[in-house]
């Protein structure tokens, strides 16, 4: 790269962040130079700055007559005082998020009665304690003030009693003829009292119908495991006994169901603490580039439709080196190209010389033959019971698309009378293959509960508001298994109804509690005579401990498998055919979260894109089509067409279009409508996620999108280091050894830290995924204001720790590193030397203060800083939050106002909590490991360690000693508290010799 | 040619330059003073919707403060208590009150009584009263003598200067535990031995970095 420095060797490998950096563009060389862009600190909206600062003259005279004293404030004690609430000390309670077939377990820290924070549960099998970016927004989600608040009928205002004296008399109706004409459509869940009642509506209304579905599902993994052993059962990884995993368009670190569990054991088998640990394997073939793409060893991009074809390539593979998965009969597999037959070849060895301690597994994106073909080569591989276990699915109701789709075709046909529609909105998210509006329209009564009135509300005659998972009493059962109870931290905001209150109605007719429903349940399942005390331990618990589902023995003969595969021959796309791939939306998921700010705002790890989605092309398909970013293309499929900008990322598979659902929603509210570009009507309910044959054409005119990606680039200096496990231990001092400078001197006379407690922070970036779990977990930790669409597009995006992406290697197939960069707490901090008014400064602990009511907003120190970490309040954000929004606020940490700057604390507010905790606990010491900074504590894969690198037994202590660690930018001599640890790869060196002659990317080129 | 200016106009620039120091100086004083917590919040007395007098139940009748402050040793808030605090005694005691007809008022109807606050520190200081209370500095410190108040009234300014008075030489405010909620306690003789023994034992060492308070 031409703007290294001479300064340091290089770290190895030549980074870049961009497209625009690698071309060197006009608009990449602005963005360096300018500290914000053009434009960043003008006023974009009607007002100008004179005639606001006129506004405001006017507005300080004003306040003056108003007088010196403080405002009067009001002290507003209970009448009677809640047991066990102290206000000023929060509360912890165990509670759970249902997310498709699992639960996830969760403690939320309440204020008062006001949750404020979500976080992981540690004992909980689906969390082990941490959090992803969905489970920490749906605490903005229960409040967002859009949330339906009205019983609504025929968008009239009503209420919930004339709903329940109108389904008395609907359900008199239907029981009359057995429930014929009824049917109910929600989505999968796995619960025992939502179980319970199913069954119970079921046996009342014999000839109705239940249908669950959602539109991003488990399902093709079960039907996948049903298609092989005949039972709907669900795999579960246990990837910290895998030596070797290949991963087949399964981004299980991040999109697929249960990641948060496998990013953290994938990541135990490959930490290298010390440096002779041992380290796994990781190889992936997928289409679109992913945060698993990002983390492997050996990455093959392939279009997500030549899949099946390789892993029936691997299956011939290990066939031919005499472990047979048993697929094969008379049917071979498909054509190969050499390359795809040298991968496969390589990675069977691989896979067998680690026998049982290998594991093969298939994204949800692929058709469920896929999944039983994987399972089939981990039961050859002898995986099976080693690195993965089947659990029969209890308590569940599975998604089942087919039965979706022909309730469909009954509603269309006339034969539906009342649908119930729970948690569901099916008028915005069915694929475009079916018409449930149609069908809709067809049904005389249409009932429909949610979160919010959305599209499906606006369409029915009854829409209810439901109450959030916060608000309500349930249960439910975790992905292996485990019991899991929900328990509301806060009364409905909104006056709504949770489902297990719906479900009861629906069978009983009777109006009753959430609380009672959920222990009947329980009274017929706990032992009798202990039911109290088992159900006050499962809620201070939040699960039955051991209640996980034994490992189911399945019968893995394949013999099923091989005879549909007879049947439905795997065949792979011709080599031109561009294909479509569909992925939920890391904002918004299949559009539930599409009003979320905090996701909205929160950039793609891999687009760096928020507030949007796109189409997401290869370098080489952009220039064949002669597109650059943000042109408008035309994407058309099956009649459907969608017009949405490109954006090109390097390293995706040539031929596939990648685009995310859950965009475009029109009655989402006001965060959510009309952002980005609705695709459900590309998609089709019988190739959900893969579609060949889409046709691409410019459509002409430009479309702008925000992208933090170009943001505070660190030009090319080595900030990332990497390198391969088996050099680093020949050498463990080139880590180091990449950066050479002369010594360094500094122009003040230092001050020592060497007393009392001098806080640090190590990053890994070996363990790091980039899911932006930190950046989320800050945001809501700290207050952290929403700047919208337009203010991040101008680099204004207040994240405290924002996740870096960077490329290196060939532009068509390079690898992909993440670094999340806080502030790093310099001990000559160059943002201190530069503030006129003192606002920034040292405490005796080490810690870069920022002083808020000192802040008169020169922004020099933002000038100054080199790690470009420091955030700044353009406007008053915050001034027009609405009132649930401030209850959602941390009451411990100040919410910050126009014209002041901010950044990275380390959690300030957590290590006085501690400290106070210890003094008055005997004025002990506090412990290493007792605070948890906010995006530690989040992390999946525990790659940020905290504590006081003054005692050298901490285990930040023991990681900066470690050989990996480095100083960013350490030649600046500004002696930064956070260090990182190098990312390490484990290629294998025969399959670095395929990659040498045939490249990264698959089929035929 | 007659002098168009009068002689007295060539003091004129020295008496420009006396009134404007004059000027510059009283209002940096006016402001120093006057826009001070010291003149603006001491003193601040409000009347409150209960006529609770302090005097009565905390000098005369002798309750602990931590009878109704309940948290003040264990929370960040002392605690304003509740209306059943106060409906612990007045069940029995003045139960047909015309003053206490607010407090029944609120058990009846469950609305909580809004109190006027009087002691505020500024929004963006986080104080801790058990940090203080649990080691050795009385309530009297910064309430002043509640014990003798019909009305409660702000006695100190509750600005960063007096805050920092304390916390650079906390020696004259400690006490014994014991003593942290009597009002007319004074240091006796022997204070320094105390202060010198309690400071090592309870690990006195108050914050003066910025981050002691905000965050």
């Amino acid at each position: 790269m031409s703007e290294q420095k001479s300064n340091n060797r290089g770290t190895g490998k030549d980074y870049w962040r961009s497209l625009d950096q690698l071309a060197q563009s006009e608009r990449y060389k602005e963005f360096l130079q300018r500290e914000f862009p053009e434009g960043a600190s003008e006023h974009s909206n009607a007002w100008s700055r004179r005639n606001f600062l006129g506004i405001m003259g006017a507005s300080l005279a004003l306040a003056g007559l108003t007088g010196c004293r403080q405002p009067e404030e009001k002290i507003v004690p209970y009448v009677r005082p809640p047991e066990e609430v102290i206000p000023g000390i929060p509360q912890q309670y165990a509670t759970a998020m249902p997310f498709g077939l699992d639960a996830l377990g969760l403690v939320v820290e309440s204020h008062v009665g006001r949750p404020t924070k979500i976080e992981g549960n540690a004992h909980h099998p689906s969390t082990l304690g941490a959090a992803s970016v969905f489970m920490q927004a749906e605490l903005l989600t229960m409040y967002d003030p859009d949330r339906s608040k009205l019983v609504l009928n025929n968008g009239r205002e009503s209420t919930w009693d004339s709903f329940v004296a109108y389904w008395r008399e609907r359900a008199d109706i239907h029981k009359a003829d057995r429930g014929k004409g009824l049917a109910v459509l929600t989505s999968p869940f796995a619960s025992p009292t939502l179980f319970r009642l199913k069954n119970e509506f079921l046996r009342a209304y014999r000839d109705a119908t239940w249908v669950s579905w959602e539109p991003i599902s488990e399902e093709p993994v079960v039907e996948g495991m049903r298609l092989l052993t005949g039972e709907p059962l669900m795999p579960v990884y246990r990837l910290e006994k895998a030596e070797v995993i290949a991963a087949f368009d399964c981004d299980f670190v991040f999109s697929e169901p249960g990641s948060i569990v496998n990013a953290r054991r994938f990541m135990d088998g490959r930490r290298v603490a010390v440096d002779f640990d041992p380290m796994n394997r990781l190889y992936v073939a997928e289409a679109a580039f992913t945060p698993t793409g990002a983390v492997a060893d050996h990455r093959l991009a392939l279009q997500a439709g030549r899949i099946p074809a390789l892993l029936l390539g691997l299956a011939e593979a290990l066939l031919n080196l005499g472990a047979d998965p048993g697929v094969f009969q008379r049917q071979r597999p498909p054509q190969l190209t050499e390359h795809e037959r040298a991968w496969c070849l390589e990675l069977a060895k691989d896979l067998l010389i680690r026998r049982g301690k290998s594991v093969v597994m298939a994204g949800r994106k692929q058709p469920a033959h896929v999944h039983a073909i994987a399972m089939a080569i981990n039961a050859a591989l002898g995986g099976v019971g080693q690195t993965v276990s089947l659990k029969l699915l209890t308590d569940a109701s599975l998604p089942d698309t087919q039965a979706f789709a022909s309730l469909i075709n009954d509603m269309k046909g006339g034969r539906v009378q009342t649908l119930i529609t729970i948690g569901l909105n099916p008028a915005y998210n069915t694929p475009g293959s079916l018409d449930f509006g149609g069908g809709l329209e067809r049904v005389e009564h249409r009932i429909h509960m949610g979160l919010y009135a959305d599209e499906t509300a606006a369409k029915s005659t009854w829409h209810l508001p439901q109450a959030h998972f916060l608000e309500s009493w349930s249960d439910a059962r975790a992905a292996d298994g485990t019991i899991t109870f929900m328990q509301p931290l806060i009364a409905p905001l909104y006056g709504g109804h949770s489902d297990v209150e719906l479900y009861s109605l629906l069978v009983t007719g009777r109006d009753r509690a959430g609380y009672d429903i959920v222990r009947e349940t329980w009274q017929d399942r706990f032992p009798r005579g202990l039911f109290e005390s088992k159900w006050q331990q499962t809620l201070h618990d939040g699960l039955v401990e051991g209640s996980a589902t034994p490992d189911e023995n399945a019968d893995l003969g394949a013999l099923r498998l091989v005879r549909y595969l007879e049947q439905h021959p795997v065949s792979a796309p011709a080599a031109d055919e561009i294909e479509l791939v569909l992925t939920p939306s890391m904002a918004t998921y299949d559009g539930r979260y599409a009003n979320n700010g905090w996701l909205q705002e929160c950039p793609d790890p891999v687009t760096k894109l928020a507030w949007d989605n796109a189409a997401c092309l290869s370098p080489a398909m952009a220039r064949r089509l002669g597109v650059k970013n943000e042109d408008v293309v035309s994407l058309r499929i099956g009649g459907k067409s969608v017009d949405m900008p490109v954006w090109i990322v390097p390293g995706q598979a040539d031929h596939t279009v990648v685009t995310s659902l859950g965009y475009g929603r029109t009655a989402a509210g006001r965060v959510g409508n009309g952002v980005g570009f609705d695709t459900y009507p590309l998609r089709s309910h019988l190739e959900p996620y893969v579609r060949r044959g889409v046709t691409l054409a410019p459509a002409g005119g430009s479309y702008p999108l925000a992208n933090t990606q170009d943001h505070g680039s660190m030009e090319g200096r080595p900030l990332v280091r990497e390198m391969a496990v088996g050099d680093y231990r020949k050498h463990p001092g080139a880590i180091a050894e990449m950066e050479e400078h002369p010594p360094l001197k500094s122009l003040w006379e230092e001050h020592s830290y060497d007393t009392g407690y001098q806080w640090g922070m190590s990053i890994d970036l070996n363990a790091c995924i980039g899911c932006n779990a930190c950046t989320i977990a800050c945001q809501a930790e700290n207050n952290i204001p929403l700047v919208g669409k337009e203010q991040t597009r101008k680099g204004r995006e207040m994240h405290w720790i924002r996740v870096d992406r960077y490329f290196n290697g060939d532009v068509d197939q390079p690898e992909m590193v993440h670094q999340p960069v806080p502030c790093q707490h310099c001990e000559n901090a160059p943002c201190e030397q530069v503030c006129p008014v003192a606002a920034t400064v040292h405490d005796k602990e080490g810690l870069n203060l920022m002083v808020y009511n000192r802040c008169i907003g020169t922004r020099y120190c933002s000038n100054n800083c080199p790690y470009k970490v420091r955030r700044f309040n353009f406007f008053n954000y915050t001034r027009d939050y609405a009132e649930t929004i401030k209850m959602a606020q941390n009451p411990d940490v100040t919410v910050r106002s126009r014209g002041v700057m901010e950044k990275c604390t380390y959690c300030l507010q957590r290590i006085n909590e501690a400290r106070q905790v210890a003094k008055k606990d005997g004025n002990r010491e506090i412990r290493d490991g007792e605070i948890l900074t906010a995006c530690q504590q989040a992390c999946p894969t525990r790659a940020i360690v905290f504590g006081n690198i003054n005692d050298p037994d901490s285990e930040v202590s023991t990681a900066r000693a470690r050989n990996r660690t480095y100083y960013l930018l350490g030649y600046l001599n500004v002696k930064p508290r956070t260090s990182y640890m190098a990312k390490l790869r484990n290629p294998m060196e025969s399959m670095l010799n395929v990659e040498k002659t045939y490249g990264k990317q698959g089929g035929d080129r | 040619m007659a002098q168009i200016f009068p002689r007295w106009t060539t003091r004129l620039p020295l008496f420009a330059a006396v009134v404007v120091v004059a000027v510059i100086v009283g209002g940096v004083g006016f402001f120093w003073y006057y826009g001070s917590p010291e003149y603006t919040h001491v003193g601040y007395r409000p009347t409150q919707p209960v006529a609770y007098s302090h005097k009565l139940h905390a000098g005369d009748l002798g309750i602990d403060c931590r009878y109704c402050h309940t948290s003040v040793e264990s929370s960040a808030t002392a605690v304003v208590p509740p209306t059943q605090t106060c409906m612990n005694c007045h069940t029995l005691i003045l139960s047909e009150s015309e003053k206490l007809l607010p407090v029944r008022e609120s058990w009846a109807t469950g609305m909580p009584i809004e109190w006027v606050r009087v002691n505020k520190v500024a929004d963006y200081a986080f104080f801790d009263h058990s940090a203080h209370v649990t080691k050795g500095i009385g309530c009297v410190t910064c309430h002043g003598n509640v014990a003798q108040m019909e009305k409660v009234m702000q006695v100190e300014p509750l600005s960063m200067g007096w805050c920092l008075d304390c916390h650079r030489n906390p020696d004259p405010h400690l006490r014994p535990l014991d003593k942290i909620t009597d009002m007319k306690w004074q240091p006796g003789s022997e204070h320094a031995e105390f202060v010198e023994r309690v400071k090592k034992e309870w690990k006195i060492d108050p914050p003066v970095d910025c981050s002691g308070c905000h965050r």
